[in-house]
């Protein structure tokens, strides 16, 4: 293979979108040839790049669709009918953006509904936050506010409204506030919200948040968020910084039993590498038969060749009989 | 591999996704209901980084579903209902597309006093950027994607995004999209190569 021809591979490899003979093919260049490791250095720097420019789009704009369509179907309306406005295109209204001739006031009216926004929001926090009564499953409120109605608050949105004989009236809301929190990685709080984030719909945030706790597997959350993200995680980059961050935890049983599921189902090639690398740190007998099999099964020359050598490295039989 | 949670494999081997169609097609209309709440994020999530607009995001997604409405009857269990779902949701993404590539492309930047803002910015969470020259990089880098995110042609587009962001096989896009898996590939390629050379020195 010539670097033109393994150029041409290289964004599908990175993709996993190549045949077992095809990625051989590719691993054996990139082996060789330092330019088109540093080509697929590059590919692997563009879609790092690219996943930082991913949107997830804001809950209350997936509320309004919701009910835009639900209330479109129940009352048959014709595609055509313009649906009302709920909190979502308010909001935008709020700060500008469909005003046409106004494109010089955007900035500072969006600033200023988000400082509106932000007052409102804190208000709901701290000791605002103490007098709202709240039952024990955190879902519906049970005592009325009279300093929380729901036009300071932008972001709610309302679930049920059901009223009793005595004239009062239960209202359940949810509400969707952005708040921002500082802290050491090593802080246990900090830590959940990680574990949280690493199963987050952005790439990116799971890149991150991943990538953080890779250096503190000391806790079994934190261990069984990266193996989660490895046994799961869509994006290769996520589960290669699981696999760093579980190495000092290569001994665990549970680790263990992911690896070899991983190395039995991942269709990424460098991450069944470097899983292999985790599981030989280690060495017990029960990983000889994943590693047989891998030796006889898997697509991948590199794999297979590792396998070999770790097997050799253990004294045990690279075929099965 | 892992996909989306509403995701092509998860759907076929979730005996819960084909019994909620059967009892929509049925006119049981939570179950339509719960339908929709299992693959609507995701289109949305689809519409909004295709067209960088929540306006038209939200018309995406009003279209498709009552389209999906409208012909649920049709459905024959032939496919995976995600495939069946997002052939209709990329048709109308790629129409959309096709019709701005026409009007020269509508651009999420506006222009201020202040220099050029990015609307879509304001979903995203920068956090505290307080580094001043990385702060300037990283818009330098978002100008430059976008930039090239736009030159690509719509079916360009469509392929890197359900395969870059939406984590799909490339055999799954083209049978969404009437096409080969050889021919998603081929987009695919394109789509990179441009992107790498307007990228540059950035990567």
């Amino acid at each position: 293979m010539n670097c033109q021809s393994a150029g041409e591979l290289i964004p599908l490899y990175y993709y996993g979108e190549l045949s077992p003979e095809e990625e051989d093919r590719v691993e054996a260049h990139l082996y060789e040839c330092t330019a088109c490791a540093r080509e697929m250095e590059k590919q692997r720097t563009l879609a790092a790049a690219l996943d930082r420019r991913h949107r997830v789009p804001p809950p209350m704009l997936l509320d309004d669709c919701r009910s835009d369509l639900m209330a479109a179907i129940q009352g048959g309306a014709p595609r055509n009918v313009q649906p009302s406005k709920g909190p979502w295109t308010l909001f935008l209204e709020a700060v500008g953006f469909t005003f046409t001739g106004f494109a010089q006031y955007r900035q500072p009216a969006g600033a200023l509904a988000l400082i509106a926004i932000g007052f409102f929001a804190a208000r709901f926090t701290g000791a605002g936050m103490g007098k709202f009564a709240v039952q024990p499953n955190g879902q519906a409120p049970v005592a009325y506010n009279a300093s929380m109605t729901p036009d300071n608050d932008v972001f709610s949105t309302v679930r049920s409204v059901q009223p009793d004989s005595s004239g009062r009236v239960q209202i359940a809301f949810d509400e969707t506030r952005r708040r921002v929190i500082t802290g050491d990685v090593g802080d246990p709080s900090i830590q959940k919200f990680l574990v949280a984030a690493s199963s987050e719909e952005n790439p990116a945030v799971r890149v991150e948040s991943v990538g953080l706790l890779q250096t503190r597997v000391g806790s079994d959350e934190v261990r069984d968020a990266l193996l989660n993200a490895l046994a799961h995680d869509a994006n290769a980059e996520v589960r290669l910084k699981a696999l760093e961050g579980l190495k000092s935890r290569a001994g665990d049983p549970m680790v263990r039993k992911t690896l070899a599921q991983v190395l039995q189902s991942d269709d990424n090639a460098a991450v069944r590498v470097q899983a292999i690398d985790l599981m030989v740190a280690k060495r017990d007998e029960s990983m000889v038969g994943v590693l047989q099999n891998l030796v006889q099964k898997d697509g991948n020359s590199a794999v297979r060749l590792k396998c070999e050598k770790a097997l050799k490295d253990m004294n045990a039989s690279v075929g099965t009989f | 591999m892992a996909q989306d949670a509403a995701g092509a494999v998860g759907a076929r081997l979730s005996p819960q996704v084909d019994s909620l169609i059967r009892a929509a097609q049925g006119g049981d209309q939570d179950a339509f209901e719960q339908l929709i709440r299992t693959y609507d994020q995701s289109v949305l999530r689809l519409a909004m980084n295709l067209l960088r607009s929540p306006e038209d995001a939200r018309d995406v997604y009003q279209e498709a579903f009552l389209r999906v409405y409208r012909n649920l009857h049709t459905f024959r269990f032939d496919c995976s209902f995600h495939t069946w779902l997002y052939r209709i949701v990329t048709n109308i993404c790629l129409d959309q597309l096709r019709k701005r590539k026409v009007r020269k492309e509508e651009s999420a930047v506006v222009e201020t006093s202040d220099g050029p803002i990015d609307r879509m910015d304001t979903f995203e969470e920068d956090g505290a950027e307080s580094d001043p020259e990385r702060s300037m990089w990283n818009g330098q880098l978002k100008q430059r994607i976008d930039g090239a995110l736009q030159d690509l042609t719509p079916r360009e587009r469509m392929v890197f995004e359900l395969r870059h962001y939406q984590g799909l096989r490339l055999r799954n896009i083209g049978e969404m999209l009437g096409t080969t898996e050889e021919a998603a590939k081929n987009c695919l390629f394109r789509a990179t190569q441009k992107m790498r050379s307007a990228l540059g020195d950035f990567v």
